[in-house]
């Protein structure tokens, strides 16, 4: 015992070791580099480096048509592609003052939602990947996650970059018999997230894993920007479903989950909780859709007024912004994009100051980041 | 001193609680496939590689305008038939290094001409083979279809 105090005096404290965690890690979730500063096993301070994904798709929105740019959406958050697309359509949309009608409406509901379940599987399962629960449980949401893409093949042709939504109303109308696909898909996660909830939430290893784990409070959550369900894990509510309704979320009855201290456990809960929020959604969504043509041609030329528009809309990460400015051509003048993922990030290193190096990863896997949208 | 007992036990709980779920799902029926040597059939509108029906493009060029990444070529010449004035395709290419398979092309095409098919299976040896497809031939995806379309024996042991 006299040994271990010995080792902590000031005079006895070794040199602080630099570590790259990454830009070819399996825990960073893509080319993430991270510069660990290490105490023995304390990570003592951390810069995360970007840039190995810079695709440079603002520049790339300036010398496209607003038509032409949806596919680039889609590699942004390359889990989430219809929430992106949804944001970028309803920004533009609302650049040009462009009415859509009512089926197209709960179809782009319906299918966002679809996207976000698909989108918290992949994240439950690579963190439960992460903290070492070897490939059982990952492949358990990926069968999960399967169903939702066979539906997304089925309707708009691809299973990762959909391109689906169009400014105006989206690409193809939703396929016959797609309702009975739906609500069967709907009894069926239901069972599976109580499976969920006995693999993992409950599990006493996974709970020492990830309880008191990167706590995340209020304050620091508000000041860096972060959102989504990392914010809501800290017990701040806030939901742009909720607080500023777009779409037609306003005609639909959901709670929004919060956590209560913060913790990578909270964060894992929060979106275990959002996929049944996200469910009931889709359930309510599926019996109200009208009748009318949601099809919307894409060899139009759109010319908006000069005029600048953001608009933000909930991804599963987060808040995503898109602010368009246009100069009355038919490209824009600029497109910045706001990712909710960048913000997220860059609260890491205020969280895993302190911990293990084995802690880090289980707090960047409870952050749940994808670097298409980071680095842009 | 007994913390650690409690831990272990509850530890073990908890995996023998995980471990049912995991034996359910071992008598469950396989959800994947044994893919080389089955394979699914794609969906209805499934975006695979570009392909052309020479005979119905009018040459618009609304392809070649919509197309985000410039990955189609297209030129065309006027030709007299039988004293009337008449275009004809010199040269239509596709680059399928440049296409993101955004499917673009086909939805703004009048006469149905372009479209994209139902192969997957796309890789090649080379770059070059990639480079410029000529939509006008119709033998460009021979090396393709012969895996797409052809299921392989099934293994005899």
């Amino acid at each position: 015992m006299e040994q271990v105090e010995q080792n902590k005096s000031p005079e006895l404290r070794s040199e602080e070791l630099v570590v790259n965690m990454g830009p070819q890690h399996p825990s960073t979730h893509g080319v993430l580099y991270l510069e660990l500063r290490l105490d023995g096993e304390i990570v003592v301070d951390c810069r995360p480096h970007l840039g190995y994904l810079h695709r440079s798709i603002e520049k790339i929105a300036e010398n496209r048509t607003y038509i032409q740019f949806v596919p680039f959406t889609d590699r942004l958050d390359y889990l989430a592609s219809m929430n992106n697309n949804l944001g970028y359509v309803l920004a533009v949309e609302k650049l040009l003052g462009l009415p859509v009608n009512e089926r197209v409406q709960y179809i782009r509901t319906i299918i966002v939602e679809l996207n976000r379940v698909g989108s918290h599987l992949v994240s439950i399962g690579t963190f439960a990947q992460d903290l070492g629960a070897y490939a059982t449980p990952l492949f358990y949401c990926f069968r999960d996650r399967e169903k939702i893409v066979e539906l997304f093949d089925e309707l708009c042709g691809s299973r990762l970059t959909y391109n689906y939504m169009r400014i105006g109303g989206v690409q193809n109308d939703l396929p016959p018999g797609v309702d009975k696909i739906i609500k069967d898909f709907i009894q069926y996660e239901r069972k599976k997230l109580d499976e969920y909830n006995e693999l993992l939430t409950y599990n006493a290893i996974f709970l020492s894993r990830t309880k008191k784990v990167g706590i995340l409070s209020k304050e620091t959550a508000i000041n860096y920007g972060v959102t989504g369900p990392c914010l809501r894990a800290t017990g701040f509510k806030w939901d742009l479903r909720k607080e500023e309704p777009y779409l037609i979320y306003d005609r639909f009855k959901f709670d929004i989950p919060v956590g209560t201290m913060g913790d990578s456990w909270d964060r894992y809960k929060v979106r275990l909780e959002e996929i049944q929020e996200s469910l009931k959604i889709i359930e309510q969504a599926i019996g109200a859709v009208p009748e009318g043509n949601p099809v919307a041609k894409v060899n139009k030329v759109y010319k908006p007024a000069a005029g600048e528009v953001y608009l933000r809309t909930e991804n599963p990460r987060g808040e995503l912004g898109f602010y368009i400015v246009s100069d009355g051509t038919t490209k824009p003048y600029r497109n910045k994009i706001r990712s909710p993922s960048f913000s997220n990030l860059s609260v890491l290193p205020e969280l895993i100051r302190g911990l293990n190096v084995s802690d880090a990863v289980c707090v960047l896997g409870s952050i749940d980041i994808v670097m298409g949208e980071i680095d842009r | 001193m007994f913390r650690p007992i409690k831990v272990f036990f509850l530890s073990a709980l908890s995996l023998l609680i995980g471990m049912k779920v995991t034996i359910k799902n071992l008598f469950s029926p396989p959800v994947t496939l044994d893919y080389p040597n089955k394979k699914q059939p794609m969906k209805k509108n499934f975006r695979g590689m570009v392909d052309l029906k020479p005979p119905a493009c009018v040459i618009c060029y609304q392809c070649i305008k919509i197309c985000p990444t410039a990955a189609l070529f297209l030129s065309h010449k006027t030709v007299e038939q039988d004293a009337k004035k008449k275009n004809e395709i010199t040269k239509f290419t596709f680059n399928a290094e440049l296409c993101c398979f955004c499917g673009l092309c086909e939805e703004v095409c009048p006469t149905d001409a372009i479209y994209l098919n139902q192969m997957y299976e796309v890789s090649v040896f080379s770059h070059d083979d990639l480079l410029s497809i000529d939509l006008m031939d119709p033998k460009k995806y021979k090396h393709l279809d012969d895996r797409t379309v052809n299921q392989p024996e099934p293994n005899p042991q």
